[in-house]
């Protein structure tokens, strides 16, 4: 719904003749926003799965958990298309730029009820998390930051004709502000620029960075090598990951393969590597909402806690299973359904000559789908696998082989 | 009913002590399958005569009325002139309220809940909530399942922290089950314990979609197998091929081992649970709700002897903003219904004083009735707690209906006491230590 078909439809429920009529009104507006945030999450996820500039879908995916808007309360998918198209524009940019430009976006004002806030009656739930969880973390300000600056943030509007910022001046309060012991008129934008200016702040977000791209638990010599390149290059997030890609950490055996993929990476990956398109929507929103993360609907505030989270016993059979009906399209390993799914071109993935050598075959899979070699144990049992196959390999052996490989520990990793 | 006896998993121990560990298994097999296998010794050593590991362990049954019900019409304050006053059009009539006291009945349709006050197996507990209370469904979901204070944010679940800080090692199934397709926020945790599936027919591996199931299954097995010299036993080993080696070497072992780990407690709680399923039947007949669906597979595991001590069930579409009093009606139809069968089901098993069974739901409803009939979104309700083993009688106080707090009752009970006497005196856990902070302990245990 854009902002004049939601005008309109504020209008309507003003004009609507009785309860009974605004009741039917109301049925029929969160009918929509449901439809339009499911058609909103399959569009990311293809344009995560088709994008040319992967990296810069994967970093909003890395912002989308970092500043966590869920439209479960904002319920406004049109808010919340305009926010993931402000965290892709800002992804590799500067950070203090786009964390301005968050206070400002429609839909965190509704999430974090900037809307609410006047200079009579400061609302503090973005002063806070913008200090808590967007910048510095607990521990870095105090109680009283947190209230004065929210002074700074009072009249920030939404206009709902055009679903933008606007400001209301007597709304907000102009008056001084103590924050981090400092005193002064300051406005919204200078309390971002206080922030951001101290050293916690960037290595608050150099963690999360590491934490995302690279591993959990960074090390405090990893940690304090990001925050000073942030400081040093002004928050310049293309060319800080541009550093850590080429980093020898990054490269480290202590890192590589040991990352578990999120749902999402999971669901990307997965279709890349098979050469197929997403599954159909339903199939596609099911999964990811029982694998547990669930686009424009992040669990709280802090977003998706990522890592071991993601796996229980439960979530671990149902990748298994998963991988399962993506290759074989058998709608009944998800428990029926209509969902149809392409069928893996083999031909197109895998040459004669691979179809007849076990070694090849072998190699090209293990790279496909690993992208990693295979560990001894691995090695010894594909190939025992293989062995027990006759050549040239048919469709079914293939399947069945990259299905033992899919259900498996290495397969979740990154 | 009586289960057979039968001998739980023993094929899958076989299967564990011979093709995955061998002759390694004295010395080097993790804490996790330590445990493990003292459950299924256990187990196999309870087929000579009872049928149920954990058979004296008590169980705690949650149960979410999703979406918010109205505890006003609920448990009823009949005898208030108040509640017809605020409510003109859905106050239910005063003679079919199900008289509790002399102010207070219970809704019509709840008479297995009337016979259970009766039989002296019910408790409520009135006017339970939070300070600040948050009248989002979202918010104030996630207040209750991570019993968290309304204004701090926390992600792991309250159940969750019970089986961080009371079960680790158990396999998965062991520490709690739900009966629903996503895990609820309550078991949430930083590695999540617990399993989650709305059909136990769907938590297995799915090996029949390959050319030769048989070939598949015995594969999968294979590549999740525990190393007998798993990183976590063996220490860290920063060379060698990727994958062979550990990584960051923490107390709970390198990521492989910790998928290793979950995918061994998937299999087994998969096998045991559909063992138990497709053999236990239930004697009782069970609407064909959702929650009795649920409650009917929570009483076969109960039975089947599977020894997990939580189980979370929900009954949802309590959100009734408008033309409540038949709608309202039919969920308090199905609730009463799904416990009745439940409840006479686990007698029947000789299984009842075992079980503690708690409801909640996000918030109550306005005092008040809105302009269709139906009511908005409000605060303190009250809670049922039923079982064997709960002293019946009310807790709390009903809040008055006129002294109300932004139109809405005064909670005079935390609901995080509710969860504390549960934990200390149901499962015998360490409350403050799961809650963060000493609740009052209720005394209907």
């Amino acid at each position: 719904m854009d902002p004049e078909a939601r005008f309109s439809y504020y209008q309507r429920v003003k004009e609507a003749a009785d309860e009974e009529q605004r009741k039917v009104l109301r049925k029929d507006f969160t009918r929509t926003d449901r439809e339009e945030i499911l058609s909103l999450r399959v569009w990311w996820l293809n344009r995560m799965r088709y994008t040319s500039d992967p990296l810069r879908e994967k970093t909003t995916l890395f912002w989308h958990g970092h500043f966590a808007t869920s439209n479960q309360k904002v319920k406004d998918a049109f808010a919340m298309w305009q926010q993931n198209e402000t965290l892709r524009h800002h992804a590799l940019g500067r950070f203090p730029a786009m964390l301005k430009e968050m206070s400002r976006d429609p839909a965190m004002i509704k999430w974090l009820d900037l809307n609410q806030s006047r200079r009579d009656h400061p609302n503090e739930n973005f002063a806070r998390e913008v200090m808590e969880l967007f910048s510095l973390g607990e521990g870095h300000y105090s109680e009283s930051d947190v209230m004065e600056a929210a002074k700074a943030f009072t009249g920030y509007r939404i206009d709902p004709k055009a679903c933008s910022f606007r400001m209301d001046k007597k709304a907000f309060d102009p008056g001084p502000k103590t924050v981090f012991g400092k005193m002064g008129n300051f406005s919204g934008d200078e309390i971002i620029d206080m922030i951001t200016a101290m050293p916690q702040c960037a290595r608050f977000i150099g963690r999360k960075l590491w934490t995302f791209f690279v591993a959990e638990n960074p090390d405090e010599e990893t940690v304090s090598g990001v925050a000073g390149l942030l400081l040093g290059n002004g928050y310049d997030i293309g060319a800080t990951l541009g550093v850590i890609f080429r980093s020898e950490g990054f490269y480290s055996p202590k890192v590589v393969h040991h990352q578990i993929k999120s749902p999402v990476e999971w669901m990307i990956q997965t279709t890349k590597m098979l050469e197929i398109p997403l599954p159909d929507t339903l199939v596609l929103d099911n999964a990811l909402s029982i694998l547990g993360q669930i686009l424009f609907a992040p669990p709280n505030v802090k977003g998706w806690d990522g890592g071991r989270s993601w796996i229980s016993a439960s979530s671990l059979l149902y990748r298994y299973n998963l991988a399962a009906y993506l290759l074989s399209g058998k709608a009944r390993i998800l428990g029926g359904g209509k969902g149809v799914t392409a069928r893996v071109p083999l031909d197109q993935i895998i040459s004669p000559g691979e179809r007849g050598s076990r070694m090849l075959l072998l190699n090209h899979l293990v790279f496909r789908v690993f992208n990693a070699p295979a560990t001894e144990k691995e090695s010894a049992a594909y190939l025992d696998f293989l062995t027990n196959h006759p050549t040239p390999f048919s469709d079914q052996t293939i399947l069945d082989f990259m299905q033992t490989m899919m259900s498996s520990p290495s397969y979740q990793l990154n | 009913m009586k289960s057979p006896k039968e001998q739980p998993l023993h094929t899958r121990r076989q299967f564990l002590r011979t093709s995955v560990l061998g002759g390694a298994l004295a010395h080097t097999v993790p804490l996790f399958l330590e445990k493990t296998f003292l459950t299924l010794d256990a187990m196999a050593a309870s087929t000579s005569g009872q049928y149920a590991t954990g058979k004296d362990s008590t169980i705690l049954v949650v149960l979410q009325l999703a979406g918010g019900n109205d505890g006003i019409n609920t448990f009823v304050p009949y005898g208030d002139d108040a509640y017809y006053k605020a409510r003109p059009t859905i106050h239910l009539p005063n003679k079919e309220i199900l008289r509790i006291s002399d102010y207070a009945g219970l809704h019509p349709e709840l008479t297995g809940l009337r016979d259970l006050y009766g039989a002296g197996h019910l408790g409520i507990v009135q006017g339970v909530g939070y300070p600040n209370p948050n009248r989002s469904h979202f918010r104030s979901t996630e207040i209750w399942q991570t019993a968290s204070d309304s204004n701090r944010n926390e992600s792991r679940g309250w159940l969750g922290r019970y089986f961080d800080s009371c079960c680790s090692g158990a396999d998965p199934a062991t520490v709690g089950v739900a009966i629903s397709g996503q895990t609820p926020q309550a078991f949430a945790s930083p590695s999540p314990k617990g399993v989650a599936f709305a059909n136990p027919e769907q938590f297995r591996y799915m090996s029949e979609s390959a050319g030769n199931p048989k070939e598949a299954e015995r594969l999968m097995r294979e590549m999740n197998a525990p190393e007998s010299d798993s990183p976590s036993m063996s220490g860290p080993n920063d060379g060698g091929s990727i994958g062979m080696i550990s990584g960051k070497v923490d107390k709970e072992g390198s990521t492989v081992d910790f998928l290793q780990r979950t995918a061994l407690g998937a299999e087994m709680s998969s096998d045991q649970i559909l063992k138990i399923t497709r053999k236990t039947k239930s004697s009782v007949n069970y609407p064909t709700t959702q929650l009795g669906n649920s409650l009917n597979l929570v009483a076969r595991l109960i039975a089947g002897g599977l020894p997990t001590r939580v189980y979370y069930v929900s009954q949802g579409g309590f959100d009734t903003h408008a033309n409540q009093l038949p709608s309202h009606s039919g969920l308090m139809k199905d609730l009463n219904a799904g416990i009745a069968s439940f409840v006479a089901d686990l007698k029947a098993q000789g299984n009842f004083d075992r079980v503690l069974m708690v409801s909640f739901s996000e918030f109550g409803r306005r005092v008040s009735e809105n302009a269709s009939g139906g009511t908005d979104h409000g605060a303190a309700a009250p809670m049922f707690v039923l079982g064997g083993g709960v002293k019946p009688g009310l807790y709390g106080a009903y809040p008055s209906l006129t002294d109300l707090y932004q139109g809405d009752l005064k909670f005079n009970t935390d609901f995080r006491s509710v969860y504390a006497t549960a934990l200390e005196k149901w499962l015998g856990a360490p409350s403050e230590m799961v809650l963060g902070k000493k609740f009052p302990i209720l005394p209907y245990i």
